[in-house]
This record gives structure tokens, C-alpha cells and sequence, in this order.
């Protein structure tokens, strides 16, 4: 993990990944004490409606007059926790289904893999619109379940290319030469290999799903009012992008930030995982 | 004495496409108890396919196991045996060594926990005494300093090394037969030696038969009761390693003998043999090295020649072994 962790630094893009990430989960984890303000807080609507940023508010306010600075810090905890659970039910869900395609083989992988193909030629927003449309009053935990369940498409197909070609290695065939049995292979010997791969799918997928949250909170279909997450409140600000462009600007930002932040990170740890360019 | 590893008739062969290569055809010899039958052959002659298709390590397709071969271990033709019970030989009964210690070793386990995998695979034992023996282990095969070696990752150790971290894992249950496919190969030669002696060792401790299989004539010469000298997936000649080779009785085998370099005969250039394998989708009709032997004449065009017993308690698929007056001078 240090050996990982020290060859991510010495990478200059990967490390700035990690800076970045690193800020960015440490705002959010720390938001209730470094936040200003409550970020539901409506703090004067006579006379604090859309205030522009000054020393008081650094982001400004919003219609409501809540601190924006406030509600991106706790925005950022909503839009992260759901990334983070939704990318750990695609990965699992992903990898369970490419191992399991890649080891049956035959009848099973095609059938499995024409599912996703299938799945993978609709668009994913249509499919999470038509999903969340029909559940009526989604909370958080379903956003998140909708989110895991409709991206481990791409992550099964990765995995199931990597278990073909690991399964032609002389220490599968060697394991299985000293009587290791089917289901010992696949979780000790072949699932570790999966490791580098997976990590860098979930390391992407992240930035992702935090764009596709905002889009669908955007569409006024995610995170229910008044829990702040980016996504929302852009949807918020839209509607006074000429009054007031910092309640749309400073969350778009917060979006920018994460997702650069994730996809060098995933890049890093992609170039650093891989044995073959050590 | 009764083998303790019978091989009948074995053919292998891989479907690509249209074609099918024919790897392994008509493979017999017998393995005795505590006995080392060395195979030789160069590369494409079917030594590698034979030693995975005793153990069923063949991927099928594209690869195919002919339903009347027989690979008979303690009276049981293990080709017909439940994949499940098949797992209970492989690596307490029947191990093998391969050719590549970097490739053949898990790079994400530590050597310790992929030689306590093969105990635990086979018998019911706790971490911590599957911990204790795989010490032990890396102790017999001569790896100082176990405790620490243990908690190593394969890629943190030399080919040396790893090779005898191999044999320690083949060994971990005390099989009664080791197969070790050109377990020297990818080393260099001080170590060959090392690796070899450490084999002849441990093979002598426990009582075990090894089926040694290899291009380095060298190697078999040293530690093999007998030889078995493959050419174009098939056994051409076979029998005790000292009459084999003072007098070779296939052309192949003499020509092999030839074609090694020699200390006590120094010469300038090593004769070779005139021509290349031929490809395992098309074998040459009636004898597989007529196109390249010597002495063919009619006969070795037309009828492919039968294992043939000679004088010299050899058998040799050659129908010189029949008319030794073609034999040229």
C-alpha cells in the first residue's frame, strides 16, 4: 500500500490526482466542522436572497438565502458517498458477472455477454430516467442501488477479458496441476490478479457517476430537496444563471475538480498496477 | 515389478480450424515405483502435451484426449476418472514442475500461502500448521532463511530460487509421482545443476518416481534410469539410459547423440540433423523421420514401424530393428 501510495507521488499527473481526491474527501468528511453555516439554514429571506460573494458568504447565497459555500461542502458528502457506493455495487456486480462469464465459457458467457451488450446500447441516462420514473419517491439508498445496478456493464466486460487471458497462464494451470479446486481458483488465485484492472475502472467510474448524479438531479430526478448534492443545486442555480451565475458556477466547479481529480488518479494507479511498465 | 503409472495409446490432438494437429499419437511407456524415465525430444515433438495430458491439464477444445487412451495410476485409468476425484491425484499423488519458475508462481501470492494452497487443497489443516510445514518445506528444498523467504512475493526472488519454491509446492504433499517438464530450462547452468542435484535428492528421500522431461540429453544422462526419446508425437525409441545411449537403435536417437557436444571429443562443428520437425498437422506417411534419416529406403515411406524390441533391451519404432543390414556405415 506505501509502495503503491509512493509510486502514485512520483508520478506528476497521478500525483495531482491524489492531492486532489485527497482535498476532496477531507472537505467532505470534515464539512459539519468547517462548513459556516447549516446548509439547510434559510438565514434572511428579506434582504439575503442571492447575495454575491463576499468575506461573509465566500460563495454567496442562494434564493433562499442558505450559505453556498455551506451547501457545496455538504453536497460534496452527499455526491461522493453515492459515487463510492454506487462504483462498489458496479464493481462487485461487474466483477462477479465477467468471472463468472469468463470461467463457465460456452453457452453461459455468450448469453451473459450478449445481456450486456444489450444493456450497453441503451443510453444510460434514458435507462436511469426510465428506472427512477417508475420508482416512485426514490430515496438516496435507491439512487444509489439504480446508479450501482445500470454501470457494472463495462466493468464485466473488462473482467471477463482479463479471466481469458489469465486463464491461459502456466500458474493457473500449474495451481490446477496440484489439485487446487474450481472455486479456490477463482477466489485465491485468479480474483488478486483482477486487482489492478478493477481498481482502475472503479477509480474512473467514479467521476462518472458523479457526473451522471448531477445530470439526473439536474433533471430533478435525483437527490430529493432539500439534501444538497452538486447536482441539485446547479438545477437550483440554473434558474438565476443571470442573476446570480456563482450558484450554478461554484458546485460546476466542485463537479470539474473531482472528476479531473479521479480520472488522473485512475490513470496513475492504472500505469503504476501494471507490472508490465514498472 | 508393477508400474506404478501405465500409459496406453495416448493421442492428444488440438482442433484450429479446419486443421487438427496431432500432438500426441500412440504414446505407451511404463513408469515403476522410484524410478526416473527421462523423455527427450526437441521442441514440437509432443513432450510437454504428453506430461499435461497425464494429469487431464489439456484445455478441451481446442484440445481432445482420444477416448480409448489409458493412463492407468494404481490401477485406476485416470482419463475416466470424475473431475473431482482426478483433483484428489493431482498434487498428492501425481505433481508437476514446470518449465518457467517466473510464470508458473502466482504474482500476487506470497510464496508461502501459494505452498500452504496445495496443503490445504488436500488436507484438513489449520493456517497455522499449514504455515509451520511450508517453512519446513522452503527449509528441505534449500532456501535459507525460511521465516522471512516465506512472506516473500515470487518477483522479490532469483529463477533459482523460485524453481525450488516450484518443487517445494510440488512436493508439499509427499506425491508418489513427480513430473518435471524441463524444470532447468529457463536457468543457467550452475543452477541447472543445483536444481538437478536438490531433484535427485529429495526423489531418493521420498521414495518417488519422476517422469523427467527434457531437451537436454545432458540431464537425462545424469539422472535417468531410462530414456524415452520422442520425435513427431511419438515414442521412437525407448529403454535403459546407458544401453540407449552406447548403442542407439533409431537413426533419430543416434543423430541426437551425435549432435551433442562432447568433452571427451572435442570437434570443430557438431554434425546436424538435415532438415526440421515437421508440423503436427501433417505427419509424414509410414515412419515420421524418414524425410530426414539416412537410411530410408521403400519400406520407411510406406509402413509406419511398430515398436520393434532390439538386442539391446531397447524398443525402437524403426524397421531397421528388422533388416539391419540397410543400416549405412
Amino acid at each position: 500500500m506505501t509502495r503503491l501510495l509512493r509510486g502514485l507521488w512520483l508520478e506528476r499527473q497521478a500525483r495531482w490526482g491524489l492531492v486532489l481526491v485527497a482535498a476532496l474527501c477531507g472537505l467532505a468528511v470534515l464539512a459539519p466542522w468547517i462548513a459556516p453555516y447549516d446548509p439547510a439554514a434559510q438565514l434572511d429571506l428579506a434582504q439575503g436572497q442571492y447575495l454575491a460573494p463576499s468575506t461573509l458568504h465566500p460563495f454567496g447565497t442562494d434564493f433562499y438565502s442558505r450559505d453556498l459555500l455551506s451547501r457545496v461542502l455538504y453536497g460534496a458528502r452527499i455526491s461522493l458517498s453515492i459515487a463510492f457506493l454506487s462504483v462498489l455495487v458496479s464493481i462487485t456486480v461487474g466483477t462477479a458477472v465477467g468471472m463468472t462469464a469468463g470461467l463457465a465459457g460456452g453457452a453461459v458467457d455468450r448469453l451473459l455477454m450478449r445481456g450486456v451488450d444489450a444493456a450497453l446500447a441503451v443510453p444510460r441516462v434514458f435507462l436511469l430516467l426510465v428506472v427512477v420514473a417508475l420508482w416512485e419517491g426514490v430515496s438516496v439508498t435507491g439512487l444509489i442501488v439504480v446508479l450501482g445496478l445500470t454501470s457494472w456493464f463495462g466493468t464485466s466486460r473488462i473482467v471477463r477479458a482479463e479471466v481469458l487471458s489469465l486463464r491461459q497462464r502456466t500458474y493457473i494451470t500449474a495451481a490446477r496441476a496440484l489439485g487446487v479446486g474450481p472455486r479456490r481458483l477463482a477466489l485465491r488465485h485468479l480474483l488478486p490478479n483482477l486487482a489492478a484492472p478493477v481498481i482502475v475502472a472503479a477509480t474512473l467510474g467514479i467521476g462518472q457517476i458523479i457526473l451522471i448524479e448531477a445530470s439526473l438531479s439536474y433533471l430533478g430526478v435525483g437527490v430529493p430537496p432539500p439534501t444538497p448534492s452538486w447536482g441539485s443545486i446547479i438545477q437550483e442555480g440554473q434558474q438565476a444563471l443571470a442573476v446570480a451565475p456563482w450558484v450554478a458556477t461554484f458546485p460546476g466547479l466542485a463537479i470539474v475538480a473531482t472528476v479531473i481529480g479521479f480520472s488522473l488518479l485512475g490513470d496513475g494507479l492504472r500505469d503504476t498496477l501494471d507490472p508490465t511498465t514498472r | 515389478m508393477k508400474p506404478l503409472l501405465r500409459v496406453r495409446g495416448l493421442r492428444t490432438s488440438f482442433k484450429t480450424g479446419r486443421t487438427v494437429a496431432r500432438a500426441v499419437d500412440d504414446v505407451s511407456f511404463d513408469l515403476l515405483p522410484g524410478e526416473t524415465l527421462g523423455i527427450v525430444g526437441e521442441s514440437g515433438s509432443g513432450k510437454t502435451v504428453t506430461a499435461l495430458s497425464l494429469l487431464r491439464l489439456i484445455q478441451t477444445p481446442p484440445g481432445h484426449i482420444a477416448e480409448e487412451s489409458v493412463v492407468e495410476y494404481n490401477g485406476v485409468n485416470l482419463l475416466e476418472l470424475p473431475a473431482k476425484e482426478l483433483r484428489r491425484v493431482r498434487g498428492a499423488e501425481i505433481s508437476m514442475v514446470f518449465q518457467e519458475p517466473t510464470t508458473s508462481l502466482n504474482p500476487v501470492l506470497t510464496v508461502g500461502s501459494q505452498i500452504a494452497e496445495t496443503l490445504r487443497a488436500h488436507r484438513v489443516i489449520s493456517r497455522r500448521s499449514a504455515a509451520a510445514r511450508t517453512i519446513g518445506l522452503l527449509r528441505r528444498v534449500g532456501i535459507p532463511e525460511p521465516e522471512i523467504r516465506t512472506r516473500h512475493y515470487p518477483h522479490q526472488m532469483s529463477g533459482g530460487m523460485q524453481q525450488r519454491v516450484m518443487i517445494a509446492m510440488a512436493l508439499a504433499c509427499e506425491p508418489k509421482i513427480l513430473i518435471a517438464d524441463e524444470p532447468t530450462t529457463a536457468l543457467d547452468v550452475t543452477i541447472q545443476a543445483q536444481i538437478l542435484e536438490l531433484l535427485a535428492d529429495l526423489k531418493r528421500q521420498l521414495g518417488m518416481a519422476m517422469l523427467l522431461i527434457t531437451h537436454d540429453l545432458g540431464v537425462v544422462a545424469g539422472i535417468a534410469d531410462r530414456v524415452a526419446v520422442m520425435y513427431g508425437g511419438q515414442i521412437v525409441e525407448e529403454g535403459p539410459t546407458a544401453a540407449l545411449f552406447t548403442n542407439p537403435a533409431h537413426p533419430y536417437t543416434e543423430a541426437l547423440l551425435r549432435a551433442a557436444p562432447r568433452l571427451d571429443a572435442p570437434t570443430a562443428r557438431l554434425p546436424v540433423i538435415p532438415g526440421a520437425v515437421p508440423p503436427a498437422t501433417r505427419w509424414p506417411t509410414g515412419c515420421r523421420f524418414h524425410p530426414r534419416c539416412r537410411h530410408a529406403w521403400e519400406r520407411c515411406t510406406a509402413e509406419p514401424p511398430p515398436p520393434l524390441a532390439t538386442p539391446t533391451e531397447q524398443r525402437a519404432r524403426c524397421w531397421l530393428v528388422d533388416e539391419p543390414v540397410r543400416r549405412k556405415p
